[in-house]
């Protein structure tokens, strides 16, 4: 499993990111190491701190580095200098809080470095998509599998719909599963695989969401999305 | 043409290094100020806080390499804000390029400070023009340069240094930001004197006074 690193000025600003990121992660999260404030009680970030919160969390699988702004990135780019640990480290240019999220949520769903990365790197496309008219949004959009492909449509019965939790469940639940799943919502369409794109649909209570799936477990994909859904994601109250 | 052939001491060193300090502190208020008007108004603060650990940590010093890596990894873990692996990198890279030496030949002074200089652009990504201690420093290190290469010997040639810093930190006054905090503000940063080229004067003015420049 990839671990994580949370370079911020603010040890509360990383804490409470690293906190949101968690309540999404599962029972099995990556291993987190924060590197917050400088000196001591400074504001600011310190490159031997980031360096040593590498070397705490490396493992062979890699290393994937968040950080906030201005001197956060200068002092995780110096800390690559310092560090002992000889397995891959990468700083993401993901936004500070999608990035966490995305990437502990990946990280604990055993993605690679490549795929937690992209993803937390495409989290201001997610959400700009979100922020666009329905239908214009394209960069989040697939051309989808082909007719052949296994197909659903699944109600949310949820309250909240596919909010931030239940995404990355389903992300975590098809991480392992050798299809390509889209999702779509009227006229958007996201792989089920994305956090970043599930979360951008937006879909709420009641939305029927069409899952077309193509690959080896096409029809295991489709039928762990339905089952999920129908279940609420496990938060129907009773 | 004569080479010179006088040598800066791991003494006059570490008095570059408490001038600086000396110099920082006693202008923290106005780096700060400076700060305010384009940054997050804590270049004073930082750069002061950093030199004072920088301080604590120069008791006595056996080489030119190990003298400017503690002060670089100091000023990386106390100073906070940019101007922490910014000056800390330039410190280090001092460092590894004099090597275990005790003292440094003006060529060898020039060339650390040029390696310094590399470490702060490559950190930085920092180019002349963006606003930044690039502008005081590359100028600085050009009339270094431009001087030994006439022949003079290292109080006239940092100073010249000196005189040259000023002169690029003055310029920043007119330009656009394009790099840290002050380029969030885009034009509304052009009017104002860039803090770490003011605190990069120091640096120069410092190096001059401890090289036996600057005398009244």
């Amino acid at each position: 499993m990839i671990g994580i690193v949370v370079v911020s000025h603010s040890p509360a600003l990383a804490e409470a990111a690293v906190a949101l990121a968690l309540e999404m992660a599962g029972a099995t999260p990556p291993p987190i190491a924060v590197a917050a404030g400088a000196g001591d009680g400074v504001t600011g970030t310190d490159a031997v701190r980031v360096a040593a919160a590498i070397d705490e969390v490396a493992s062979p699988d890699g290393v994937l580095v968040f950080m906030d702004l201005g001197s956060a990135v200068l002092s995780a780019s110096m800390a690559l200098e310092f560090v002992e640990s000889t397995t891959e480290v990468r700083l993401s240019g993901a936004p500070f809080v999608e990035g966490v999220v995305a990437g502990v949520v990946l990280a604990a769903a055993g993605a690679s470095l490549d795929e937690a990365d992209r993803e937390a790197s495409g989290a201001m496309i997610a959400k700009n998509a979100q922020l666009e008219p329905a239908g214009v949004a394209g960069a989040a959009t697939s051309d989808g599998p082909g007719p052949s492909a296994n197909a659903a449509d699944v109600t949310l019965v949820n309250p909240l719909g596919l909010h931030a939790r239940p995404a990355a469940a389903v992300v975590a639940a098809l991480a392992e599963v050798d299809a390509d799943v889209t999702v779509s919502a009227g006229e958007r369409s996201v792989s089920a695989k994305s956090l970043m794109g599930l979360m951008s649909l937006g879909a709420g209570a009641g939305t029927v969401l069409h899952v077309e799936a193509s690959g080896p477990d096409a029809a295991t994909a489709v039928e762990t999305l339905r089952l999920m859904a129908e279940n609420g994601f496990g938060e129907m109250e009773g | 043409m004569t080479v010179p052939t006088e040598t800066v001491s791991l003494d006059q060193l570490v008095d570059w290094l408490a001038r600086f300090r000396t110099l920082v502190t006693a202008n923290q208020e106005y780096l700060t100020e400076l700060d305010s008007a384009i940054g997050d108004a804590d270049h004073g603060a930082n750069m002061a806080r950093g030199m004072n650990a920088v301080a604590e940590k120069l008791a006595t010093p056996d080489a030119v390499d190990s003298l400017f890596k503690t002060v670089g990894m100091t000023l990386v873990s106390s100073v906070g804000g940019a101007s922490g692996p910014l000056y800390g990198t330039f410190f280090l890279r001092i460092g590894t390029s004099a090597g275990p030496v005790t003292t440094l030949d003006a060529g060898a002074l020039s060339a650390g400070l040029r390696a310094g200089l590399a470490g702060v652009v490559a950190r930085g990504k920092a180019e002349p023009g963006d606003k930044t201690m690039v502008d005081a420093m590359a100028p600085a290190l050009d009339a270094l340069d431009a001087g030994l290469a006439a022949g003079e010997d290292l109080a006239s040639a940092t100073e010249a240094a000196f005189t040259a810093a000023q002169a690029g930190r003055d310029d920043t006054e007119d330009l656009v930001a394009r790099k840290g905090r002050a380029s969030y503000l885009g034009e509304r940063s052009a009017g104002h004197i860039d803090p770490g080229a003011t605190s990069t004067v120091y640096l120069f003015e410092a190096l001059a006074g401890a090289l036996g420049g600057l005398q009244e």
